[in-house]
């Protein structure tokens, strides 16, 4: 029954984004069994030994009346980890044949990603890009990160064509830390240019994820007649029979995707191709089966 | 090529619905934003302009489905001579009309020339028949050789009897007939019914005017002159000349007697119409005279600007009136009004019945019986035969007449005299009246008519024309032989009734005598085609002799001795013998119909041709070898059933394409 509102048709009528995080995630949420290692609350875990450099906040004081010695109080879902999300805001991420268009459930992704972690205390990030940074929000895990973060998402608007050559040198830059880094775009770029540019991410210790968002007229394209194409990015146009869209391309974007995950998986990368007819869930799933793997 | 319905053609215009959903509702020109071309490429076009062709091609089919649908709906068909060329064989009947309008010019010998012409284009296999045609139609023959020796009669044509022959023809051949008609179209033709033209349904009629449309004609239409004058009487000829498609013009009239110009007039002759002339000729000879009125036409038709007539001048005819010696009344009463009415046609010996043993009644136009008790047995024996030769008698019944058993000749018993003076009723009057017969004309005369005697006799199987109020017979009439008896059942002496001192007895009495006489029998001329009576009762009796205008006998020995009538074949004059003994001058003329040289128009033509046309085949008399409509529509419609399925199986690629898209 919650499963539905996690359909992305649903969510493109609920107004806020961060109501519509809300609903995806307490929704996912609330739908998993109960789990030692997805549980997510107060609940403790363990004492450890006080360090210099920790926050004093986390400091049981009452075992340190009892023992006069300082420990750390910890809870389960507590980690370090430091959630980067690169949404990819080029202008064939405005094409959709569907209620919402794959930014827009681009958008939705990024926003639930982030509402998560926020739950989860993790810090979070967000780049906007195109051929180029259109907008940064650095990571941090303070009071009020997840309304900027939110607010940065809203702002994204479809610029121009893709580069990921360009704005991927000032990511490196902008991951100090080891955390998880999750790329959302459409990805059209030929595979071993995508994978030779996020790769060195990986190399710092970072997860990193691909969600490769495509819209499911773009997997399958089927039209009925012959038809003038026009690309989003280049403006060039086109023309393109139906029999054609049915065979020769569905054999081309089906390679594409295959190589594009092969070669991920090939480079460490943790790969997942989003239909943006499908439900959130499923990269929600995704996003938290990796984050296990780093706790 | 043709088409049975064109307004089916009307269905080319839904062509237009396949266009506009092909090339116009089809041809977007927006273009399709889509996210990336990357996976897209140029040689892509090929594709493109295959798929454009497939799409034109099923445009062609769509539409051609709904021109062909349209065009056989229009049901087109093929004039084509080929495929009466390849029929079997065929029965070509040659009509050739000799009727008197076909004396005209050279309109005869065209026929037969053109006929001439049919016969020698026939093809092997093919049978021929010869047919002349005036009123009746008659078969010549069946080879071109038939064709020659017709020749031109007086008669008149009938269209319809050659379509009634033509129908049986058919009927009877059994294989596609085409009548050729040579012709000169005459509209005066044509029967009053035009359901009378029908052609039998495997008939095809060709026809050939010999004549143009229209041709001026003068001729004498009519001749009214009497058939008998007597003694000293004057004669009075009335001709018609009538022009027939004629301009205004002045004629010259001639009356011929016996071949001798009489007298001739010069007369008007109105643009198209009439002008009537008449003759008083003086000296008209004794005997039977060959009369004539003729014009001078100068036109292509001199046949018909003569007319015949027969007049004869003849002595008063006698009329033995035999009565009891002591009663005169009744001769008185007769002879009075005998002479009153019928211009010395009679003259009246009166003969007591005493005297007439030794007279021979034959030399008596006919016989009055008045009221005689008892005749001398051997004149009673001449009466009887008499009559059986063709003779008259009058009985008039009296009391005198009523003492015996019998009435003489007339052989039916007497039953009893009738004396109304002495019963209450006092009189009786003619109750009925057969005004049919030649003596009572007008029975509103005889209403105010008292009868107080009456003999009552048995009618046996005679004719009663006339009855009292008590039912006795007053009138009877019997025949005998070739002649009649007359009965009447009173008498004349103004004594047994008042009927002498009405105005009903003088037309009476000559109605009866020219009854009697045949007086009444026959106009003085007659028309072509008709029927002259030789005899009145099937009874043999004496041969009829009769020649036709050109002297030859026209009847056979056995004819002239069983024929009822003959047919009058030639314009002219007959000359008939009768039984009686009796010679008699019958004038005949052609039927001035013939005359109207008008033809008829081309749509009447077309009609009568087509009263069979539309019905080829539609007996079973097989193919009809002629050029007829040859409709092909289901050739078309299967035509587009091919195109159809054809436009299904590409359409369907198309469709699966759509399913899918959408």
């Amino acid at each position: 029954m919650l499963q539905r509102f996690l359909d992305p048709a649903t969510l493109a009528s609920i107004s806020g984004l961060d109501l519509v995080a809300k609903t995806v995630v307490d929704g996912f949420l609330a739908g998993l069994h109960r789990s030692p290692d997805y549980g997510f609350s107060q609940e403790f875990a363990e004492y450890r030994a006080y360090t210099p450099g920790d926050d004093l906040r986390r400091v049981d004081w009452n075992v340190f009346a009892r023992s006069e010695r300082l420990y750390l109080k910890r809870y389960r879902g507590e980690t370090n980890t430091q959630l980067l999300i690169l949404l990819d805001a080029s202008a064939s991420m405005a094409f959709g044949s569907q209620a919402v268009n794959k930014l827009d459930y681009a958008r939705f992704m990024a926003a639930s990603l982030c509402y998560l972690a926020h739950a989860q205390r993790d810090a979070a990030g967000l780049i906007v890009f195109d051929e180029d940074v259109q907008n940064y929000v650095a990571p941090s895990a303070r009071q009020g990160q997840l309304f900027r973060l939110l607010h940065a998402i809203e702002k994204a608007q479809p610029g121009t064509r893709t580069d990921f050559a360009k704005p991927f040198v000032h990511f490196l830059d902008f991951t100090r830390r080891r955390g998880l880094v999750v790329v959302i775009s459409d990805f059209y770029e030929r595979p071993e240019v995508i994978v030779k540019t996020v790769e060195p991410l990986r190399f710092r210790g970072n997860e990193v994820i691909l969600f490769h968002v495509l819209d499911p007229q773009e997997i399958a394209p089927k039209f009925g007649e012959p038809v003038l194409l026009t690309d989003m990015e280049t403006s060039s146009t086109l023309e393109v029979s139906p029999e054609y869209a049915r065979g020769e391309y569905r054999h081309r974007i089906d390679a594409h995707i295959q190589a594009l995950g092969d070669q991920s998986k090939g480079a460490g990368l943790d790969y997942f191709l989003m239909d943006t007819g499908r439900p959130l869930d499923e990269g929600l799933r995704e996003y938290l089966s990796v984050r296990q793997g780093r706790m | 090529m043709g088409f049975l319905a064109p307004w089916a053609l009307a269905g080319l215009a839904a062509v237009g619905l396949p266009i506009w959903l092909h090339l116009l509702r089809k041809h977007k020109t927006t273009p399709l934003p889509f996210a990336s071309l990357m996976f897209f490429e140029r040689r892509t076009q090929s594709s493109i302009k295959h798929r454009r062709l497939q799409y034109l091609v099923l445009l062609a089919l769509r539409a051609a489905v709904i021109a062909l649908l349209a065009f056989a709906f229009a049901r087109p068909f093929l004039q084509s001579r080929l495929a009466a060329l390849a029929g079997g064989p065929k029965l070509t009947v040659l009509a050739i009309d000799n009727s008197f309008s076909m004396r005209a010019g050279e309109r005869l010998a065209r026929a037969k020339r053109e006929a001439a012409e049919v016969a020698s284009s026939l093809r092997t296999g093919d049978k021929l028949q010869v047919l002349a045609f005036g009123s009746q139609v008659h078969m010549m023959g069946d080879s071109a050789a038939a064709i020659q020796p017709i020749d031109a009669t007086d008669t008149r044509s009938s269209y319809a009897e050659l379509s009634r022959a033509l129908r049986s023809i058919a009927q009877a051949a059994r294989m596609p007939v085409e009548a050729h008609l040579f012709s000169d179209m005459q509209k005066s033709s044509l029967p009053a019914n035009f359901a009378d033209l029908r052609l039998g349904d495997s008939v095809r009629l060709v026809a050939h005017p010999v004549a143009e449309r229209r041709a001026a004609n003068f001729a004498v239409e009519s001749v009214n002159a009497p058939r008998r004058v007597y003694g000293s009487g004057k004669t009075r000829v009335e001709a018609t000349i009538a022009g027939y498609g004629t301009e205004q013009a002045k004629r010259r009239v001639s009356l011929l007697l016996n071949g001798r110009e009489i007298d001739s007039k010069s007369v008007e002759v109105p643009a198209g119409g009439r002008a009537a002339v008449e003759f008083l000729p003086a000296d008209l000879p004794f005997g039977l005279n060959r009369g004539e009125v003729r014009i001078d036409s100068a036109d292509n038709l001199p046949e018909d600007d003569r007319f015949y007539f027969s007049v004869e001048r003849a002595e008063a005819r006698r009329v033995l009136f035999v009565h009891e010696a002591r009663n005169q009344r009744d001769a008185l009463y007769f002879r009075t009004a005998l002479e009153a009415s019928a211009e010395s046609a009679y003259a009246l010996d009166t003969v007591p019945v005493e005297q007439t043993a030794n007279l021979a009644p034959q030399k008596y136009a006919f016989v009055v019986l008045s009221d005689v008790s008892s005749a001398p047995a051997n004149f009673e024996t001449a009466l009887r035969g008499y009559v059986r030769a063709g003779g008259s008698l009058l009985v008039a019944l009296g009391r005198e007449s009523a003492l015996r058993n019998r009435v003489p000749v007339f052989d039916e018993s007497v039953i009893e005299p009738r004396y109304y003076a002495r019963d209450a009723a006092r009189f009786q009057t003619a109750a009925w009246l057969d005004t049919g017969h030649p003596s009572i004309h007008n029975a509103q005369r005889w209403d105010d008519v008292k009868f107080y005697q009456a003999v009552r006799i048995n009618p046996g199987a005679a004719r009663v024309a006339a009855r009292l109020g008590d039912d006795t017979p007053l009138l009877l009439e019997k025949q005998l032989g070739e002649g009649r008896v007359l009965v009447f059942a009173s008498t004349f002496d103004n004594i047994s009734n008042d009927f002498p001192l009405h105005a009903s007895f003088v037309p009476f009495i000559e109605h009866t005598a020219n009854y009697l006489a045949r007086q009444e029998e026959g106009p003085s001329n007659y028309l072509v085609g008709s029927f002259l009576e030789l005899r009145q009762a099937k009874e043999q009796g004496a041969a009829v002799e009769v020649l036709d205008p050109k002297g030859a006998r026209a009847l056979t020995l056995d004819e002239a001795t069983r024929a009822q009538n003959m047919p009058l074949a030639m314009a002219g004059f007959y000359d008939v013998k009768r039984p009686n003994g009796r010679h008699e001058l019958v004038a005949v003329n052609a039927d001035r119909h013939e005359s109207d040289l008008d033809a008829i128009s081309a749509d009447t033509l077309t009609l009568w041709q087509n009263t069979a046309q539309g019905r080829q085949n539609a007996a079973s008399g097989g193919e009809a070898d002629v050029p007829k409509p040859m409709e092909f529509w289901w050739y078309v419609l299967i035509a587009v059933l091919a195109l159809a399925v054809a436009e299904s199986l590409l359409g369907n690629r198309h469709l699966t394409v759509d399913s899918e898209a959408s």
